[in-house]
């Protein structure tokens, strides 16, 4: 179920992207609870199907993590979100359902901006996937950060890197292309 | 507490004992055989990558007695001012704080202090640092005697030459002037300008700060058995450049230590030792001979002019197990500039090498008019002098952590011109495996001295200053071009004979370095 919700966003906006502006991140964020951040992760791992280690490795100089918890925290359906995985962090898999099929659209809209967030980086407001407009593509409102844009998770499914920024050595591309587990397992 | 023995603590790598080093210590052992049964028919090959016999293995924290669950830090006693030079980082995913990762950049942190320490401690190898004979207790340094480590402009030579390690090569122009103790700085484009061209850094004085490169001899011996020194070499070259490895000894199977490659890059301000002699006791300094060997290298010359220079920035780089992107040291003066937070709270500590209190609508950071080519003088052309301010890079805990630490090893070395140097970070490889990630994902991401990175200090992805990001993008002369292990030195080789001709196609080699480096070993 999730699954497929994820694909139909995914393909809705992925047009969008390169337009986005970039958007510093808040100098001074907000302080952040660390339990709360984790659960984030736990759920978002649910949401995108992608290990909670691959967003969040033990050792993670990047923390792109922070970058979308803040701007999610921001949103009005943050607390209801939170609360459903805070009820059983055991089964993220059943909050996530319960996210993206719950009847405050609020929250489902808020758990499909989350798996945007992910995967492309981009700010995708929740008011904005609830309204889209018609056989258009939906634009996301930023960039959410410069790591944001850097981590995006749907260039690594590709296979690939964002535009100007990759990290493989020089001359890579007269390379057999890496396997998808390299950049996914 | 000084642990000299294998230490025991667990990497950050979830596989403690790798495939690499497991081949690494059989190839040590069965090279040992093979020398031994064909010396009477063949000389052996010289190991550039020697056994070390006295590996600082200190690690930053320790067990703590009441729980042995939790470690708390290891004191920071005068007994590390003489451990000697870590051979690797001894770092462990449990420490001070939750965070495995800050644990980690603590344990790398260390290692830089230490590894400072070691690299400055005077060249004689038993006077303790800060107790040489000049001011502060100064002292011709181990990383400045031609035993340990080689200047780059002495290893690219002209025309291709081969170089000899502890040769001295005094320039013609500087000959009258040469003497003991005399370092001589020959100019090009890169020790006075900033990565990517971005201009050169003026004192408050009008000088130009001058760099410098240097490597130690794993990293010298392994340009000269491949042949890297010449531009042609490099074109022959059709393997993987892959600098040797340091590793500590390890008990559990005999393998020794050793120190693999290493390089330095330096920056200096110019002190007029009557003018300034108040400072003088407050840098390091070094007699220096600056050589300027005219077109196309310098505008002006062939001439040479002694100046007395202060160490301003220290970078260190060692290719380490697990640390096969290279881990990244940087420490620089507390003099040079203040920081962000001290400007914006007006809590500055003059005076400043390279920045105005009196000018605060000057701009920062911002690279002088052109053009930039130094005279003999060493005085930029106009009044124009750099305006720096450093620039928040870091997370507040690696901050928080390196000032911690940077005030019990500068306590230690109170006294002495070593004071007043302070660590800014060491940037190391999170996920030195990673296939798709040939950085290894940098810890911290950015990182940037005041002094070598003035210009590109910042976090902005690849326009900010970031070590292996940016070293990661270095490649030899070989047609095509080919990765070079993080070190830009190898662009410097020049043509042989003075004779560049058209290159010969060659080809990349299969595995031209791609991501997942773990393993190689020398």
């Amino acid at each position: 179920m999730t699954d497929v919700t994820r694909r139909k966003i995914f393909g809705a906006a992925a047009g969008s992207l390169a337009g986005a502006a970039a958007a510093p991140v808040a100098a001074q964020p907000a302080p952040r609870d660390p339990a709360d951040v984790d659960l984030f992760v736990k759920l978002s791992a649910a949401l995108t199907g992608i290990a909670e280690t691959k967003l969040a490795p033990a050792a993670d100089p990047v923390k792109v993590k922070n970058d979308y918890y803040d701007q999610a925290k921001s949103d009005p359906g943050f607390a209801g979100l939170m609360q459903i995985i805070r009820a059983d962090p055991s089964n993220p898999a059943a909050a996530a359902d319960k996210v993206v099929n719950n009847a405050d659209a609020k929250i489902k809209f808020l758990g499909r901006s989350i798996i945007l967030a992910w995967y492309l980086g981009a700010w995708y407001p929740p008011v904005v996937l609830q309204q889209p407009a018609p056989n258009s593509p939906i634009p996301p409102l930023k960039v959410i950060s410069s790591a944001a844009y850097t981590q995006a998770w749907a260039y690594r499914v590709a296979q690939a890197h964002p535009m100007g920024y990759s990290e493989l050595r020089f001359g890579y591309w007269s390379d057999e292309p890496l396997r998808l587990t390299d950049f996914v397992a | 507490m000084t642990d000299k023995k294998s230490s025991g603590l667990h990497w950050f790598s979830p596989t403690v004992m790798r495939p690499g080093l497991a081949l690494a210590a059989v190839g040590v052992f069965s090279l040992g055989a093979l020398q031994w049964s064909v010396h009477a028919q063949a000389p052996a090959a010289k190991d550039i990558n020697p056994p070390v016999a006295n590996c600082n293995v200190t690690p930053d924290t320790i067990p703590d007695p009441a729980d042995p669950n939790k470690r708390i830090a290891n004191p920071i006693v005068a007994g590390f001012l003489t451990s000697g030079q870590p051979c690797q980082q001894v770092v462990n995913t449990k420490g001070l704080v939750s965070d495995p990762l800050g644990n980690l950049q603590r344990g790398f942190d260390f290692y830089s202090w230490l590894t400072f320490i070691a690299l400055n401690s005077p060249a004689d190898g038993k006077t303790v640092i800060g107790q040489g004979p000049r001011p502060g207790g100064d002292a011709t340094t181990r990383w400045e005697s031609l035993a340990n480590y080689r200047q780059l402009a002495d290893v690219m030579l002209d025309k291709g030459v081969q170089p000899t390690w502890g040769e001295r090569i005094v320039p013609d122009a500087c000959k009258a002037l040469d003497g003991p103790n005399k370092m001589i700085v020959k100019l090009g484009e890169a020790a006075w300008n900033q990565p990517f061209k971005t201009g050169p850094l003026i004192d408050q004085n009008g000088n130009y700060a001058v760099f410098d490169i240097l490597m130690n001899q794993p990293m010298f011996d392994f340009i000269d058995q491949k042949g890297l020194y010449s531009k042609q070499g490099q074109e022959r070259f059709d393997s993987d450049v892959v600098f040797p490895l340091g590793n500590n000894p390890n008990a559990s199977n005999s393998t020794p230590g050793r120190m693999g490659a290493v390089m330095i890059k330096v920056s200096w301000r110019v002190l007029d030792p009557e003018k300034d002699k108040a400072l003088m006791a407050k840098f390091h300094t070094v007699d220096a001979l600056i050589y300027f060997p005219g077109p196309p290298a310098t505008k002006t010359g062939p001439t040479c002019v002694a100046k007395t220079l202060g160490l301003i920035g220290f970078h260190v780089g060692h290719k380490t197990l697990f640390a096969e992107q290279w881990a990244w040291t940087t420490f620089e003066h507390v003099a040079n500039a203040p920081d962000e937070e001290q400007v914006a709270k007006k809590t500055l500590q003059p005076p400043y090498s390279f920045y105005n209190p009196g000018c605060p609508t000057c701009p920062v950071n911002q690279t002088p008019p052109d053009p930039w080519d130094p005279p003999a003088s060493l005085k930029f052309p106009t009044n124009d002098k750099s305006q720096v301010v450093r620039v928040k890079m870091l997370p507040d805990p690696v901050l928080q952590e390196v000032a911690d630490l940077n005030r019990q090893f500068r306590a230690l070395l109170k006294g002495t011109v070593w004071e007043n140097y302070m660590l800014l970070a060491t940037q190391w490889p999170s996920d030195h495996a990673s296939k798709t990630d040939c950085n290894g994902s940098p810890a911290p991401t950015f990182l940037a001295n005041t002094t070598l990175e003035t210009y590109s200090q910042g976090r902005v992805p690849l326009a900010s200053s970031s070590c292996m990001a940016c070293h990661g993008n270095a490649t030899t002369q070989h047609v095509p071009a080919t990765p070079s292990d993080f070190t830009f030195i190898l662009e410097k080789a020049q043509c042989e004979n003075g004779n560049c001709g058209a290159p010969a196609a060659g080809k990349r080699p299969a595995q031209a370095l791609r991501c997942g480096l773990a393993g190689q070993q020398h």
